[in-house]
């Protein structure tokens, strides 16, 4: 290597580490080939999904990494209560007790969230969050304030539209499945991915909100909220680099059955995308937010190939849910006023 | 950094980038239609020959038809602006029965377009939306992502069987015959419309819509509708699409849900406004 190259390189290492201390795709040493584009980048085309029994933050006392055995025997457990659930309803069972627990919801069929924990670095890990090493979201004591007071307004609130989690409005899909951070919920974990010299696209199945990512270009002006963030990319090597800010304020909470994560509309996330086999998209992920969080987090996930194809998630156009609830807020209301009691 | 070095390493860095495999150097014509594309025309109003109106939904005044009293703040925003038929054969050959919905629709307008709710609008209509969209295509996988609602089409490049379920965008299967990109649209679920006139068409339609970039910025654009249950003959609409280019050549986040909810659930809530 010439002294020129030498120092320009270590000089734009140092420039890097300026920028960005603690965000650097860490992705295993494979020796797998990508297929290419025309263009010579790694080829990561096609239908991906994050299914999976693995979450994104430690749950209870459940080990972080936990035994091959285990794992299948987690598996296991969800196959088993997915069978036992598709039987079918004995006739003779009594009705379920009017708003108890059996009610509303849905049963298994409905259900797609995954039968395995994921395999990350030769590990079977139940969280995504490798640092901090704890799995825990690092919530600073205003950021878990506004995570819980969000979450009680979402809870109890049912007074205006506006005021609703942005799934049920169908202005997006639950939790962060659109992310980014690309999280898995309940179901229709899947999402296309579609490239071209200039712009990577990700489309997510629900709601068919489709991430253009363009490459080396800039952010948008501050002003231009979008409900999955400004993404803007590069390639760094074999990996699409992603750094996405400007959210819209009603996607701040991100609730979901299977996490929930509270984001300020300026946080910044960078994702890093390879593909570390035909199968399997290595996916790290930062969020840097100080007004929630006390450090920079990173997440570690694995996209696998789904056979595919995407279905159209028409959510908004037949939302009967927010009507609903709504109607139901009203209806309690005026039984509150005719009962006599303030409501 | 001494300043010679600098140079030295602009200078490196341009080297290096010549010597990157082409990007962006796909070809501009022929088989290639990615880009940011619009139709800028009055399909969207009405896509038979029709004159300048006050609004697209009109009632008797006590000369003249006045706009409904929904439209009138909108004044000449309001208006519709006067256009040519995108028809071969100028009007659309609809059945008796077919013909008299679309006068329905048109006299309900604000009360039935999908587009009022922010549905999605199907195809061929989402085509020429007052939105742009854009097509990203390569060997083996095609999408187009439009505007208007988060709209997103996955095109099968391979023939994927009958549609397995009716949707609001339907299943596309597109494949080249010479330089035109012909994509055959069936399994859409007849709620769509074909623009604000009223024009309609139903779950039995299959569309078939021909692509041809005839030029780096350019695309003749057809689509042919079969619907026996509708038309009385195959009936073709074409226009020309327009390339979008510069800095804001781009598709924006047009997430129009939330804009609707006054209209949609504006009566439930706790304190309607007045």
């Amino acid at each position: 290597m010439n002294k020129t190259l030498k120092t320009c390189l270590s000089s734009s290492a140092l420039a890097v580490a300026l920028i960005a201390p603690a965000a650097f795709a860490e992705p295993p040493a494979t020796d797998y080939e990508p297929p290419r584009m025309d263009d010579g980048t790694p080829d990561m085309q096609g239908i991906w999904t994050n299914a999976s029994l693995t979450t994104l933050y430690k749950s209870g006392d459940q080990p972080l990494v936990v035994s091959e055995k285990a794992a299948m025997a987690m598996a296991g457990m969800v196959e088993a209560s997915a069978e036992a659930d598709a039987k079918p309803t004995d006739p003779n069972d009594p009705a379920y007790a009017a708003g108890g627990p059996e009610v509303g919801g849905y049963n298994r069929f409905w259900m797609d969230f995954g039968s395995a924990l994921a395999k990350v670095r030769g590990e079977y890990r139940t969280a995504w969050i490798v640092d901090p090493p704890t799995g825990d979201l690092p919530y600073t004591e205003e950021g878990k304030a506004k995570e819980v007071a969000r979450l009680e307004e979402q809870r109890n609130d049912f007074d205006n539209p506006e005021i609703r989690a942005a799934a049920e409005r169908c202005t997006v899909g639950f939790g962060s499945t659109g992310g980014p951070p690309m999280l898995n919920v309940l179901y229709n974990n899947n999402y296309q991915i579609v490239q071209s010299p200039d712009l990577v696209a990700i489309t997510v199945e629900m709601n068919h909100q489709t991430r253009m990512i363009r490459i080396d270009e800039e952010h948008r002006p501050d002003v231009m909220r979008q409900w999955l963030g400004d993404s803007v990319g590069h390639w760094d090597g074999d990996t699409l680099v992603v750094e996405t800010t400007n959210f819209h304020p009603d996607i701040s909470l991100r609730a979901a059955t299977r996490h929930r994560l509270y984001m300020s509309p300026d946080a910044k996330v960078k994702e890093a995308f390879t593909r570390i086999a035909p199968d399997e998209i290595f996916y790290e992920f930062w969020v840097n937010d100080p007004e929630i969080f006390t450090q920079e987090w990173k997440g570690e996930m694995i996209l696998r190939q789904a056979e595919g194809p995407i279905y159209e998630y028409a959510c908004h156009e037949a939302n009967y849910s927010l009507p609903g609830i709504l109607a139901g807020g009203r209806r309690e209301e005026a039984e509150a006023a005719k009962n006599g009691g303030s409501e | 950094m001494k300043r010679t070095t600098l140079a030295a390493c602009s200078a490196l860095a341009l080297a290096f980038g010549a010597g990157l495999p082409a990007q962006a150097q796909s070809a501009t014509t022929g088989k290639d239609l990615n880009g940011v594309w619009q139709a800028v025309n009055t399909a969207n109003y009405n896509l038979e020959a029709h004159h300048g109106e006050a609004a697209m939904q009109l009632r008797d005044g006590p000369v003249t038809p006045v706009p409904t009293k929904n439209l009138l703040a909108f004044g000449a925003v309001g208006a519709v602006p006067p256009g040519e038929s995108y028809v071969e054969g100028e009007t659309l050959p609809y059945t008796p029965e077919a013909a008299a919905k679309r006068d329905e629709n048109r006299a309900n307008w604000a009360e039935r377009d999908p587009e009022v709710k922010c549905y999605m609008t199907g195809v061929p209509r989402s085509t020429y939306l007052p939105h742009p969209f854009q097509i990203i295509q390569n060997d083996d996988q095609m999408i187009i992502v439009y505007e208007y609602a988060n709209m997103v089409r996955n095109i099968f490049l391979t023939d994927p069987g009958e549609a397995p379920v009716d949707s609001w965008m339907g299943q596309s299967y597109g494949q080249w015959d010479g330089d035109t990109f012909v994509i055959e649209v069936t399994g859409q679920n007849g709620e769509s419309w074909l623009d604000r006139a009223g024009n309609h068409y139903s779950a039995a339609a299959r569309v078939t819509e021909r692509y041809t970039r005839v030029d780096p910025y350019h695309i003749d654009y057809s689509a042919t509708i079969e619907d026996p249950e509708t038309f009385t003959e195959p009936t073709t609409i074409s226009m020309t699409l327009y390339k979008l280019v510069g800095q804001d050549a781009r598709i924006e986040d047009f997430n129009c849900v939330p804009f609707v909810e006054e209209l949609m659930y504006g009566d439930l809530r706790k304190e309607p406004l007045q």
